[in-house]
């Protein structure tokens, strides 16, 4: 048995999972194939319907 | 971002892929491969330096091949880890064998490292949650839309890039043919001092200026020099890349930023030759783009071309009414047919308007495509190698009263990887799939939770 949780992508959906799930006291292993983590989210400018900044 | 990468219980694994996973609920083993960055992450201290001084240019991933960038990089400026890596491929060093060393030699860090490997990192987890994302549709298989041919045919991401500050325009919406007539000018003017320096070495030699040279040498009166052939000829070359730089120097002089847009709906969705699908997202973005573009210049207008266009969504609505009314937005009906293009490198949209109820065209200055979520290409391997069956779209597969567990007990999916959907269903999702997986890793006592005997 293993209490930890490993998620796989590191894009908004990935980064709040993990942000979740840490909070909770759960050990979590975030795995990224690109350098960085950020997704497609990190590449808009904007985002709608507030026109909030992206990053 | 900046909190996934400092929280003490996420162990954070960039640039790493899953290579096998095996086991069960409760017990998976999972093989994490981490593949070798050539630089130190514990050293690297992210300065930059080395991505100054790097010879090896290549196109910038993160701004679509919009942009260059270096073969040792940072994959964007507010990326996490902040730390650089190197693209072996492009790396003189270790993918051309040539000697180089430029990085390791100008990196006060030290963090540099040639030798690193590739590790095999093995993880045993409770739970999987899959957000592995989505791929932008690749509009070039749409040939009437001429996205291949036509320069300032643009997909909706590098618009995306194009309007942003820390963009390849630093945020001003130059035209891609302009992009790439600078950048042709820009060779042509490398090449052509290059030229004039050989030739001022050879002034410099005889003591005449080269118009006076030509004119004795054309004549037969320059005399015997081994140099003189070689002179006129640099001469001659000198003038034909001047001829040909005048006309671009003047067309780019003359050039503007894009002021008309157009907005193409449904490219790649609801299309049935593609995906049938809605891809969900994509009429908002456009809206927004739209809305950005008139933010940043209060002349640009747009044209929104759509089947219908559909704001569900809190504030969704009155956010595209906004559009129209303050953001110089028209919303028209009709699916464009074909994408043209005229001497001056502006694309012409064709199409039937649903309420003229005629085939129009407009000449516009760019146009955007709405391209459509496409399952990642990675998603086919990734549902092997766990086990998981995928819909018929392609997407991984979940049922409607469990819209986040997957095909495999344990394993939960969200975000696009699910299906096409915008930022804060993502988010919502993400929550819930962290509430399901810690269900399997850290369920509540049933005394705790109100169900105890």
């Amino acid at each position: 048995m293993s209490n930890d949780v490993m998620v796989l992508g590191g894009g908004i959906a990935g980064i709040q999972a993990s942000l979740d799930l840490a909070e909770m006291g759960i050990q979590v292993h975030l795995v990224e194939k690109l350098p960085c983590i950020g997704g497609k989210m990190a590449q808009l400018d904007k985002t709608f319907p507030t026109n909030d900044c992206a990053i | 971002m900046l909190d996934a990468g400092r929280h003490p219980k996420i162990n954070l694994l960039a640039y790493s892929e899953v290579e096998q996973v095996s086991g069960e609920v409760g017990a998976f083993q999972a093989k994490v491969r981490k593949k070798a960055r050539y630089v130190n992450e514990d050293l690297c201290t992210g300065c930059g330096a080395c991505v100054e001084k790097c010879p090896s240019t290549v196109e910038d991933e993160f701004n679509v091949g919009l942009g260059q960038r270096k073969a040792i990089y940072k994959y964007f400026p507010q990326g996490i880890p902040s730390t650089h890596c190197i693209d072996a491929e492009h790396c003189r060093q270790l993918g051309q064998g040539k000697k180089c060393g430029v990085c390791a030699k100008v990196c006060q860090a030290g963090a540099v490292d040639y030798e690193q490997q590739d590790q095999l990192v093995d993880l045993e987890v409770g739970a999987i949650v899959l957000a592995t994302g989505y791929d932008v549709f690749d509009p070039s298989v749409i040939p009437e839309y001429g996205f291949d041919r036509i320069d300032n045919v643009v997909t909706a991401l590098e618009f995306e890039r194009l309007l942003s500050a820390s963009g390849p325009t630093g945020g001003h919406l130059d035209r891609p043919s302009e992009l790439a007539l600078r950048a042709e000018i820009a060779e042509l003017d490398k090449d052509l001092n290059k030229l004039n320096r050989q030739i001022e070495k050879l002034e410099e030699k005889h003591g005449k200026k080269t118009s006076d040279f030509i004119g004795e040498f054309q004549a037969g009166k320059a005399g015997e020099d081994g140099d003189f052939e070689r002179w006129a000829a640099l001469a001659e070359k000198a003038a034909a890349v001047a001829e040909k730089l005048a006309p671009m120097k003047k067309r780019e002089a003359a050039a503007h930023t894009a002021k008309k847009l157009a907005f193409i709906q449904c490219v790649g969705s609801r299309d049935f030759r593609f995906n049938r699908f809605c891809s969900s997202y994509c009429c908002m973005h456009s809206v927004k783009e739209a809305m950005i573009a008139h933010e940043h210049d209060n002349e640009t207008t747009s044209s929104i071309f759509c089947m219908d266009l559909r704001a569900v969504g809190r504030g969704f609505e009155e956010y595209k009414l906004r559009g129209g009314r303050s953001a110089n937005i028209q919303y028209v009906r009709g699916r464009v047919a074909e994408i043209t293009e005229d001497s001056h490198h502006n694309p012409i949209v064709w199409y039937e308007s649903t309420t003229t109820r005629k085939v129009e065209h407009e000449t516009f200055d760019m146009v955007v495509l709405a391209t459509a979520c496409v399952p990642s290409s990675s998603t086919p391997k990734l549902a092997e190698l766990i086990g998981l069956e995928l819909d018929e779209n392609g997407f991984f597969k979940t049922y409607p009263l469990v819209p986040l567990d997957t095909t495999r007990p344990g394993v939960f999916v969200c975000g696009c990887a699910q299906g096409p959907m915008d930022i804060p269903e993502s988010v919502a999702q993400a929550s819930s799939a962290a509430a399901r997986a810690a269900e399997v890793v850290a369920p509540v006592p049933k005394a705790a939770a109100g169900g105890g005997e």
